[in-house]
């Protein structure tokens, strides 16, 4: 039973913990083998859910992706999915990180080691963009349905908002609250329109 | 070594930030006036946290660790840990408006934003440690090889480091 796992509190950490140890690429990796774990193999989460998730953990202080897991942990199995989820995801991914600061401290001056890391920064660019993809597709799925206004106005926030940053480096928290305001007026405006059709 | 200053300095860091890098300027600038990190340190730190597992803030741990040992790693473990749980007090705050059109449109607004501007992060990232032909080709195929789901991301990604190491 691979592809629809039941779920259970012990599945939850070693799904965790596999993460925890095997997402070398940093937080696009963990995001990536997070939707791969929760959303496509087990379908414990579904995409659209997954991605109020997202936003929501953008509002916390810290790591997002901390965050991330508290939801996921408290959505699945309440307080002990919480506990389970932070201890499964971060002691491996934390004592690995301090375990390589120590290794590479040492070799980090050799020509060959640098250019291994910019080969696999490369795959980690690569990976990323996947995930991203991952995150907006739903999000464009659904204002296809609403009309052709819908999903130019969800493409105008991704793409003016990337402008903004690129161009003026605004405090991200800023461009949250923009990109949420004009989205909420948007979703606003649309079913106020389709109640009076 | 002062435990107590060293764990407000870095939960102070934590608290008021949001993101794994939104730490950088306050860390950078206590850590450096406390003479606790070099600039040298900062730069090894930050790059570790890119390829290790987990989230990319843990370069807080690979710094607290050069700088302070294993102790300072668990510190700094325990306060990256507990400035995200007030995200289950947001949580509170989205249950009573879920159900608005509004609501939706606020977080789908936000996903967004973030993809957006992810994008422009890493890749400014990627090319600005320059960029050539063969690394460009490499990040497109990784990232078709993602989508396509066929190959596990360690595979993909220790294939390219793989690369890089045989071809430096």
């Amino acid at each position: 039973m691979t592809d629809q796992e039941a779920f259970s509190v012990r599945r939850l950490f070693f799904v965790w913990a596999k993460i925890g140890f095997t997402s070398f690429g940093g937080g696009a990796v963990s995001q990536y083998l997070i939707q791969e774990s929760f959303i496509y193999k087990r379908k414990w989460l579904g995409a659209e859910e997954y991605a109020n998730i997202i936003a929501m953990s953008q509002i916390a202080p810290g790591i997002n992706l901390i965050a991330n897991a508290i939801l996921i942990g408290k959505r699945l199995a309440g307080w002990l999915g919480i506990l389970v989820s932070l201890v499964g995801f971060v002691l491996p991914s934390a004592a690995i990180t301090v375990g390589i600061s120590a290794i590479y401290a040492k070799f980090s001056s050799l020509p060959r080691v640098q250019s291994a890391l910019a080969t696999a920064f490369a795959a980690i660019f690569g990976i990323s963009l996947a995930t991203n993809w991952r995150n907006a597709g739903p999000i464009f799925a659904s204002n296809r349905k609403r009309g052709p206004a819908a999903l130019a106005f969800a493409l105008a926030i991704m793409i003016g908002s990337a402008l903004v940053y690129a161009a003026f480096s605004p405090t991200v928290l800023v461009l949250y609250l923009v990109g949420g305001l004009c989205g909420a007026f948007a979703y606003r405006h649309n079913a106020g329109k389709k109640r009076k059709d | 070594m002062n435990w107590f200053l060293f764990f407000w300095v870095v939960l102070k860091s934590v608290l008021f930030s949001t993101g794994g890098f939104g730490p950088l300027p306050s860390l950078h600038a206590d850590f450096i006036a406390h003479g606790w990190a070099s600039e040298k340190q900062f730069t090894e730190a930050l790059a570790i946290g890119q390829i290790t597992p987990g989230p990319n803030g843990l370069w807080v741990a690979s710094l607290c660790y050069l700088v302070a040992g294993v102790p300072g790693a668990v510190l700094s473990c325990v306060a990256l840990l507990l400035p995200p749980l007030s995200i289950l007090i947001v949580q509170l705050v989205y249950a009573r408006i879920a159900d608005r059109a509004a609501t939706q449109g606020a977080l789908d607004g936000v996903v967004l934003v973030i993809v957006g501007f992810n994008v422009i992060v890493v890749a400014r990232l990627f090319f600005g440690n320059g960029a050539d032909l063969r690394l460009v080709a490499i990040a497109v195929l990784s990232a078709a090889l993602a989508i396509s789901r066929r190959v596990p991301s360690i595979v993909i990604l220790a294939a390219a480091a793989l690369v890089g190491l045989l071809f430096g």
